[in-house]
């Protein structure tokens, strides 16, 4: 059977975020928060492999406990079941860190392929694929748009900037989802019923994992935040035309031409 | 107390910037994002009165290895081997890992181009160090650390980012957020030939390569001229109007983010903070925003030119010239103008 275990983070939806200066953190409070939306389209993948070949798909996020509605959001969508991984002692955890407890929450739950997104929204870091990779010792690829099992491996395809590549793996793998590759499937009411009733989420926290606080959270992270700054303001002319197209198109033109980028 | 899992380091122990760094695809050349790179490692090194190293991983990299040189390095570790004739993401990280960890250099920086993010966060897993993504800008502080500044989520803020108890200090930088430096033939360094045990790839098996055949265009971070468009296109079919634009003015057509969600245009055309960076003499947003995510990838254009329906948007703030109104109507009219301004050309 194969097990198949889909990454997923729960973001702030938002382009205001903020950072607590003092801690360096991520300030969540108020602000809504979706799964990311990358991480959905692994989410596809993974279900699309288990609906193909059999086998069992199992959701895993290291988010605050809000981020059980994102579990429930994607056994909506078929997955089979999740664990949410939330300790304070992992927060404020850098993509080491993070990676470390990924790895180790899926070492114990057995696995044969990994699919994670191709990054998040919050951080857009692309980091943590490869590290949880590193940290189990299996082989892994990025950007994979199609992935299909043949003899117990699994061939996938990726583009990279001018080259497509076609891989084989040997199981255990992990692969990450190229984005805006994949249209997530809709969360289907007999999906949700099923997970209401049964109720797959299980919660582990550093009790279950047992792992040396050294390694975790912010004592984990080599990582750490300094300071913070404004992004000073590229100075600009901020000439604006009003009315209409015409003459604002010629006015334009005019400009563009006294600065010689335009020629006559 | 420190992890059990991380190999205990000595820090004084590291020293000097480094740069990974790949041939192109014609294996003529190095890549440009590997050259931008030694620039920015080179003006690290002078703040630290240390040396830049490169590390030159590949098959047949030996012929370029001087090339870095003539762009700010100092000293070449190459690594030229059959069994890098195939990238492997693993085997090329354990590569540069194991380089890297014979010669302990403080700072340790890899393109982000997609291998590169591929790899990076691997290499620096096996060092058991933190790795900063996308880092845009480099310093080192009262402290005398090492600090990456990145922009975090929402652009409009910086963050400095150190590591403390680790090395080395790893960070990946996206292609044209540093300038290309000068290629100056006079420049002397030194190039260290090595041998590294390079791994059979476990598990993994190349099956197929093939160049994807592209239209003959300019890529948006190298054209002059860019015309953007944004959600408020509406469509498909409002593309063809800038591209229009666009082939009239000599330039390429890109996108905002939504727009690349929406499937109007492809998403190596996304500009901004997970896009990329451009730097044209003029660039032109039509029915954008103007957040800052996107603005971040406009810092360096020369002119910039907005037009949007809603005259509080914020790309005005960040526009040399705005036009307020409704694309539908300035386009066609800037199209028609260029148009005539082109037949007049033909005719003198
Ligand atoms: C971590 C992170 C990274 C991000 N990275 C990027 C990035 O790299 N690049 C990027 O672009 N975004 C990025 N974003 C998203 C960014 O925050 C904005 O959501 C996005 O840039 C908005 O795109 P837009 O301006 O096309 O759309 P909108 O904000 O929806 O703006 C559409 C505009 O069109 C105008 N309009 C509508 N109709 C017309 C018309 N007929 N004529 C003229 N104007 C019209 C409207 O007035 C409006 O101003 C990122 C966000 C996050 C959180
Ligand atoms: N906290 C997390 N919990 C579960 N999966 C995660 C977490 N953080 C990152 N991932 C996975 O790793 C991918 C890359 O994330 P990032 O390195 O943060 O850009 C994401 O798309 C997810 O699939």
């Amino acid at each position: 059977m194969l097990r198949i275990v889909v990454g997923i983070k729960w973001v702030p939806n938002t382009t205001s975020v903020n950072i607590d200066p003092k801690t360096g953190t991520l300030i969540r409070e108020g602000i809504p928060s979706v799964v990311n939306p990358h991480d959905l389209e692994a989410v596809e993948m993974a279900l699309r492999l288990r609906d193909e070949y059999g086998g069992r798909v199992t959701a895993i996020t290291m988010s605050p406990p809000s981020a059980r509605a994102g579990l429930e959001h994607v056994l909506g969508m078929g997955v089979d079941d999740a664990v949410l991984v939330s300790d304070r002692a992992f927060a404020g955890a850098d993509t080491l860190a993070t990676s470390y407890v990924l790895a180790k929450v899926i070492e114990r739950l057995g696995y044969d392929l990994i699919v994670f997104g191709q990054e998040t929204i919050d951080s857009s870091t692309a980091h943590v694929g490869a590290q949880v990779a590193s940290w189990l010792d299996i082989p892994y690829v990025y950007y994979v748009t199609h992935a299909r099992l043949e003899g117990g491996r699994l061939i996938v395809r990726r583009s990279l900037e001018n080259v497509r590549e076609t891989y084989e793996l040997e199981l255990p793998a992990l692969i990450s989802v190229a984005m805006h590759t994949l249209h997530p499937r809709r969360v289907r009411l007999s999906h949700k019923l099923r997970a209401k009733l049964e109720s797959p989420i299980e919660t582990w926290t550093n009790r279950e994992l047992g792992l040396e606080p050294d390694c975790i959270g912010l004592k984990g992270s080599p990582t750490a935040l300094s300071k913070i700054e404004m992004i000073p303001k590229v100075p600009r002319k901020n000439e604006i035309f009003r009315g209409d197209p015409r003459e604002a198109a010629k006015w334009l033109v005019d400009k563009l031409i006294e600065e010689g980028l335009l020629e006559v | 107390m420190v992890c059990s899992e991380w190999p205990e380091i000595r820090l004084d122990e590291y020293e000097g910037v480094w740069v990974a760094a790949f041939a192109d695809e014609s294996g003529q050349g190095i890549e440009e994002a590997s050259l931008q790179l030694i620039g920015a490692a080179r003006q690290l090194a002078d703040k630290l009165e240390t040396y830049v190293g490169v590390a030159l991983i590949g098959r047949g990299v030996r012929d370029l290895a001087r090339e870095p040189i003539f762009y700010g390095a100092d000293r070449v570790f190459v690594v030229d081997d059959d069994r890098l004739a195939t990238y492997y993401p693993a085997v090329w990280g354990r590569v540069l890992h194991d380089l890297a960890s014979r010669h302990r250099p403080e700072v340790f920086l890899i393109p982000a181009t997609l291998r590169g993010r591929e790899m990076a966060p691997y290499i620096a897993n096996s060092f058991r160090t933190g790795i900063t993504a996308d880092l845009t800008a480099m310093d080192v502080n009262e402290r005398g650390e090492v600090v990456l500044i990145r922009p975090p989520f929402g652009g409009f803020m910086l963050a400095h980012i150190v590591t403390r108890n680790r090395r080395p200090v790893m960070g990946s930088v996206r292609p044209n957020v540093f300038p290309t430096p000068e290629r100056d033939e006079s420049r002397t360094g030194e190039v260290v030939e090595e041998s590294i045990d390079v791994p059979e790839p476990r598990g993994i098996r190349l099956l197929e390569r093939e160049p994807i055949l592209k239209k003959e265009e300019i890529p948006i971070e190298k054209a002059d001229v860019i015309v953007a468009g944004g959600r408020g296109i509406g469509s498909k079919e409002g593309f063809k109007l800038l591209r229009r634009l666009a082939d009239l003015l000599g330039g390429v057509v890109a996108g905002s983010r939504k727009a690349v969600d929406a499937g109007w245009i492809e998403p190596d055309k996304q500009v901004g903070q997970t896009g990329k960076a451009v730097k044209p003499n003029l660039y032109i947003a039509v029915a954008i925003s103007g957040a800052a995510q996107h603005v971040f990838g406009i810092r360096e254009a020369k002119r910039v030119v907005a037009i949007n329906v809603d005259p509080d948007a914020p790309i005005f703030e960040h526009s040399d010239y705005g036009i307020v109104g409704d694309y539908r109507e300035v386009v066609p009219a800037l199209i028609e103008l260029l148009e005539e301004i082109k037949g007049r050309r033909k005719e003198g």
